[in-house]
């Protein structure tokens, strides 16, 4: 129990990081996972979820008011069912859990975006008179709410995790533990190549990231 | 030429304040609330001197519509204090304010979202990838917030020495060769990382399964690539986690 409360501390305060204070990017997978396998006590399985993440991530450019998923809390509940499932092919139950919170974490960014809204236009009067006071309650109210919604996508995230462990992980196989992992890791890397390169464009970038990537692929044969 | 140099009233609250800055976001005022608090800071010098008129007239405009990238709205916040402690007419200072937005959205998003971010979330990534492990999670933390907390200093003193000057100070001979130079350093980066980063998630799997992933990997980067703007990583991910799951119950 005190280690989920942990956890759900953790994804809260990474959730709160991304959009509202103090974005100083605890809220990147390759931070989250680590930080939440070191609470479980398996920090592999929290650097592999976390960096599995940090690839997908690579595919949202959060411009404007632009919608995306949110991956922070969403990687500290797929650590946590990565790590339940015991064994470094966990991955693949981890992607499950993470990417569909991930999802109803992206939504839950919309919705207190409408609440904000809504109560900007309750105070608006008092706004348009230069009332400090109601200024400041905005804020921090603003601020509640997101922690609010972090908490809940955290413990939505953990509970689907709890789910996986004992529905799905139970029957499943090797061969299919492997396939969900091949799956996942295959779609990481395509989201964040394809990401990268919609940033990167036709210009001079795309050479440097040409190199880097035959660079790399040495790198990691001479290895 | 920067407007002659006056007190800076509360330069640190405000930007204590600016690390909240998006805490009230909303599709309609934007960063409006939060730019309003950290202008609030700056402010305070307008009440102390006796007019109270000013000083809430200036808070109710801080707080008006404001959408930019939020480590560089800094430069807003201290720019529009600056003119309203000058006394510049209000329709300027939100002229001024409007003007802001897209040339700190567009440096902003350039140099920190797809630049300074990715090119050292890319080399947290080959640290682990080479066996740093935490040591590269905490290296990221510092070196990438070193940059995020000096830009946010910077963005809110330069606000606040040029006033409605501000222009010239986005024109700064650093800030432009540091936004030319993190495209293609983030892009290095990246491209480094990516095989590291595969080679590292892909260790435990069978040689066979590997073989597969390649398959994998490189059918989702064309269908993502060719279907850009409709399919994104996170539903291609969902549909083909769907589909692995479905052929191990069929073929268990």
């Amino acid at each position: 129990m005190s280690l989920e409360l942990a956890l759900l501390a953790w994804g809260t305060f990474v959730g709160l990081d991304l959009v509202t204070v103090p974005q100083v990017m605890i809220a990147r997978p390759i931070v989250a996972g680590p930080l939440a396998g070191l609470i479980l006590g398996d920090v592999w399985t929290g650097l592999a979820v976390g960096m599995l993440f940090e690839l997908f991530q690579y595919d949202v450019l959060p411009v404007g008011a632009a919608r995306y998923p949110e991956y922070g809390p969403a990687t500290v509940a797929a650590v946590t069912a990565a790590h339940a499932a015991a064994g470094p092919l966990g991955i693949g139950l981890g992607a499950v859990v993470g990417l569909v919170t991930a999802l109803a974490g992206g939504i839950s960014i919309h919705v207190v975006r409408r609440l904000n809204a809504r109560a900007m236009h309750a105070a608006s009067d008092r706004l348009e008179a230069g009332d400090t006071r109601a200024l400041m309650r905005l804020h921090a109210a603003g601020i509640g709410r997101d922690a609010a919604r972090a908490a809940l996508v955290t413990g939505l995230g953990l509970a689907l995790a709890r789910l996986a462990r004992d529905i799905v992980a139970v029957p499943l196989t090797v061969r299919g533990a492997t396939w969900l992992s091949v799956a996942a890791v295959g779609a990481a890397l395509a989201a964040a190549a394809a990401g990268t390169l919609r940033v990167v464009g036709r210009g001079p970038s795309l050479r440097w990231f040409a190199a880097g990537l035959v660079g790399g692929a040495a790198l990691a044969w001479l290895r | 030429m920067s407007a002659p140099r006056r007190r800076r009233p509360g330069l640190g609250l405000s930007l204590l304040r600016l690390f909240a800055v998006q805490g009230a976001y909303d599709y309609e005022r934007m960063q409006g609330i939060g730019v309003g608090v950290a202008e609030e800071a700056l402010l305070r010098d307008l009440r102390v001197a006796g007019d109270g008129a000013a000083y809430r007239a200036a808070v109710a405009r801080g707080a008006h519509f404001f959408n930019a990238h939020p480590y560089l709205c800094g430069l807003a916040v201290g720019a529009a204090a600056r003119a309203e402690h000058d006394g510049v007419p209000p329709a300027q200072v939100e002229r001024l304010r409007a003007a802001l937005c897209g040339p700190l959205g567009s440096l902003g998003d350039r140099l920190v979202w797809a630049g300074w971010l990715p090119l050292t979330s890319a080399l947290a990534m080959m640290g682990v990838a080479l066996g740093l492990d935490l040591w590269a999670v905490l290296g990221f933390l510092v070196v990438y917030n070193v940059g995020h907390v000096a830009l946010r200093w910077w963005a809110l003193r330069a606000g606040w020495n040029h006033g409605t000057r501000v222009a010239a100070a986005l024109h700064q001979p650093v800030l432009q060769r540091a936004a030319a130079l993190s495209g293609p350093a983030m892009a290095g980066a990246v491209g480094l990382a990516l095989p590291l980063a595969a080679q590292y998630l892909t260790a435990p799997f069978p040689e066979q399964s590997r073989r597969a992933l390649a398959v994998v990997a490189a059918g989702g980067f064309l269908l993502l690539w060719w279907r850009r703007g409709t399919l994104t990583g996170l539903r291609f991910g969902l549909t083909l986690l769907a589909l692995a799951a479905l052929a191990a119950w069929l073929w268990r």
